[in-house]
């Protein structure tokens, strides 16, 4: 039972990483980005690349491809999310969803469709494991990625509680309009938010990595257990996103209790039960299905 | 009457067997102007697409052995090759096979690799009478999957599939699982999908008889991020072997947690099916990619010669190293059999252009192909003919361009296939 408890919890910290981005995004900038999931992919091929054939070291290939994605975020911001954000809240949502397409297709032209995983770049991390009292065992890098979770969020939040950009974000992504009133360049606001949730992918694509493998084509996969988790949680504060994934961990590791086959079960029951409640009695509208509200 | 129909069969066959095929064209001009068209559909692209990885290759060596034709039975054609892309989708399959049959009007189809594939394209087929052949996916899921009956006479006329089944698995493992002193307990993680549900039904409960204790926590569903519970019923069971049929992200994530636990050094005989089949699986793996052991339906010592192409098995392979760089995997012989196979049973029928006279010979074709003599004649049922299923084993190679070799450890479905090494315990 405490060996299931403490698995649970490190499962919620890989969800929180692969959440974070999403519930960001959404939470910034309105934008439910259907291409989260490629995206980390994409991430992934890059610290593969500069990991095992530029031989780089793991945390430099992690920086280098922070700053990639951060540059992409602005670029994808400027070239597609800017025009889209206008047409109410289908458009981002279709224009995010033929990115996956285009992106996914894309990795396999070059990459091919090789299953790929960073483990090799770390020696022996990935099935290391610290010994607990009681025989039980816990994978040092399911608990390196609740950390990096945990440590990812607080520097987020900090930076939206504390900063000036963090404010200019809030204000942008509260009132678009009144903001620009203001003298805030939303334009370049949300741009650079879209870069912080990219890059914020990028840990989420050495958490994959390290984790399992992936190919191509995992990016829907992925997406999945991220809205889940963002669902569940809720978006008002990045913490909520924590929350939710700790939730959708116990739920799948109740349902895989009761059987095997519960797992994915479990944390599609407690999703299901997540929308009803926050759908209930009103109308419906994606802002209420993400638990949308103002930070305080 | 049916006497005078299975006298008539009796005749028709007799003249089948006779067939002849060569590659080059003795009549060329004559027959020039109508080809004979083959439609060859498969995942190249897709979660799939490691099975289709090689074909674009061996594609090339076909269209390049027959680019002057083929004689069959005396008569010489052209040959055309029609190649589609499923993208991995099984509704796609079945519309590009619509189209091949009625806006290309093919000769014969060639379907291959997994049921998504395989099914689609071969009901298609069997609608419009239209020859089809097919390899690499379990024949059960083929035959039983597309709605036959054990028992009853086989429904299809037209699609004739050929290649493993459950019990090359099982005589596979037996075989492989007695090169080493193991307690006989048998962790087996098999998901709920096609195959999975087909070796846990059938699988299963003959390795049971055989000996074998199976440690089935039961059936999980792909996509799964955490197996935590699975892995505490091995550990408590003592399983020293372990099975299972996982697509690659699932097993590499399962089998990175199970070290974390401890499990990979509790185990000697680590037996994965759809994962491991390519080298790139294995290498994902890192350093617990060491030994795993894997079963294959082709191999390049198998000691075959293509007639479709001429080439054996080690030019084959050596041939797309060089050109591609990348480690050969037993892909590129299963796909270029499924060609051997068509070819002969063109040229076993009185015309290759007439379907019926195709359908027709296909039960008494005995064919040769780069993995072995295909023989519907003797198969479990009418439509399929049976192939090896090899053990194998991933070693660290010793020298060499690739990381791993990939060695044969037992050879019980097909004692011409040559043992290359001995089984070594995984937690050595």
């Amino acid at each position: 039972m405490t060996s299931l408890i403490i698995n649970a919890f490190l499962l919620a910290g890989y969800y929180a990483v692969l959440a974070t981005g999403l519930a960001f995004m959404y939470s910034v900038m309105n934008i439910i980005n259907l291409a989260h999931g490629a995206l980390i992919v994409l991430a992934g091929y890059g610290l593969y690349v500069l990991g095992n054939d530029l031989n780089l070291p793991f945390p430099v290939a992690i920086a280098i491809m922070m700053a990639a994605m951060f540059l992409l975020g602005v670029v994808l911001h400027r070239a597609v999310l800017a025009r889209a954000y206008g047409g109410g809240e289908l458009l981002p949502l279709l224009a995010t969803f033929g990115i996956s397409i285009v992106l996914d297709n894309l990795m396999f032209q070059t990459f091919g469709a090789d299953n790929l995983s960073l483990a090799p770049l770390v020696g022996d991390l990935s099935w290391a494991s610290f010994e607990l009292p009681g025989s039980i065992f816990v994978g040092k890098i399911s608990v390196y990625i609740l950390v990096t979770a945990i440590v990812v969020i607080g520097l987020i939040e900090l930076l939206l509680r504390r900063t000036a950009l963090g404010h200019r974000i809030q204000a942008t992504s509260q009132d678009r309009a009144t903001a620009a009133l203001l003298g805030i360049d939303t334009g370049r606001t949300a741009a650079i938010a879209t870069g912080i949730a990219l890059a914020t992918g990028v840990v989420a694509a050495a958490a994959l990595g390290l984790r399992s493998a992936w190919g191509p084509y995992g990016g829907s996969a992925i997406l999945l257990f991220a809205f889940e988790a963002v669902v569940i949680g809720g978006t008002g504060s990045l913490w909520r996103v924590l929350a939710g994934a700790i939730v959708l961990a116990f739920a799948q590791s109740l349902g895989a209790l009761v059987h095997p086959q519960g797992f994915l079960i479990g944390g599609h029951l407690a999703f299901l039960v997540a929308v009803f409640v926050r759908l209930r009695g009103g109308r419906i509208s994606l802002a209420r299905l993400f638990g949308k509200e103002a930070r305080a | 009457m049916t006497f005078d129909i299975s006298r008539r069969n009796l005749l028709i066959s007799a003249g089948a067997a006779l067939g002849t095929f060569a590659l080059g064209r003795t009549q060329a001009l004559a027959q020039s102007a109508t080809p004979l068209k083959i439609g060859f559909i498969s995942p190249v692209s897709g979660p799939l697409a490691g099975f289709g990885e090689t074909d674009g290759y061996v594609l090339e060596q076909v269209r390049t052995a027959m680019a002057g034709g083929v004689t069959l039975n005396g008569k010489g054609y052209g040959v055309e090759i029609l190649d589609r892309d499923t993208q991995s989708d099984p509704a796609r399959s079945g519309q590009l096979a619509r189209d091949l049959i009625n806006n290309d009007g093919i000769d014969i189809m060639i379907a291959v690799s997994t049921p998504e594939t395989i099914n689609p394209v071969s009901d298609a087929c069997e609608a419009a009478g239209v020859p089809c052949i097919s390899t690499v996916m379990p024949w059960e899921a083929w035959y039983f999957g597309r709605g036959a009956q054990p028992g009853a006479p086989s429904p299809f006329k037209y699609t004739y599939h050929f290649g493993f089944g459950v019990d090359e698995f099982y005589r596979a493992y037996v075989s492989q699982w007695d090169l080493i002193e193991t307690n006989k307990k048998v962790g087996v993680m098999y998901p709920n999908d096609a195959d999975g549900s087909a070796i846990r039904a059938n699988l299963a409960p003959r390795l049971a008889e055989a000996g074998f204790e199976i440690v089935d926590p039961g059936a999980y569903e792909t996509g799964t991020s955490d197996y935590s519970s699975q892995i505490r019923m091995f550990r408590e069971a003592g399983v020293e072997i372990f099975n299972t049929f996982p697509i690659p992200p699932d097993f590499i994530a399962f089998w990175r947690q199970a070290a974390q636990q401890g499990l990979n050094r509790q185990i000697k005989i680590v037996q994965v099916a759809k994962f491991g089949l390519f080298p790139s699986d294995i290498a994902a793996l890192g350093g617990l990619g060491d030994n795993i052991a894997s079963a294959a339906y082709w191999h390049r010592d198998f000691p075959y010669t293509s007639p479709a192409t001429g080439l054996t098995g080690v030019a084959l392979c050596d041939g797309y190293e060089a050109a591609t760089g990348r480690q050969w995997t037993q892909q590129l012989g299963a796909t270029l059999s499924a060609f051997d196979v068509a070819m002969a049973a063109l040229s076993a029928a009185s015309d290759p252009k007439n379907k019926d006279a195709v359908a027709e010979a296909m039960p008494n074709l005995k064919a040769d192909s780069i993995g072995g003599v295909v023989d519907f004649t003797s198969g479990p049922v009418k439509n399929v003919a049976t192939g090896p299923i090899i053990g194998t084993q991933w070693q660290p190679a010793s020298g060499g361009a690739f990381k791993y070799d990939y060695v044969i450890t037992e050879n019980a479905t097909d004692t011409n296939v040559p043992v290359s090494g001995q089984l070594r315990p995984y937690n050595a």
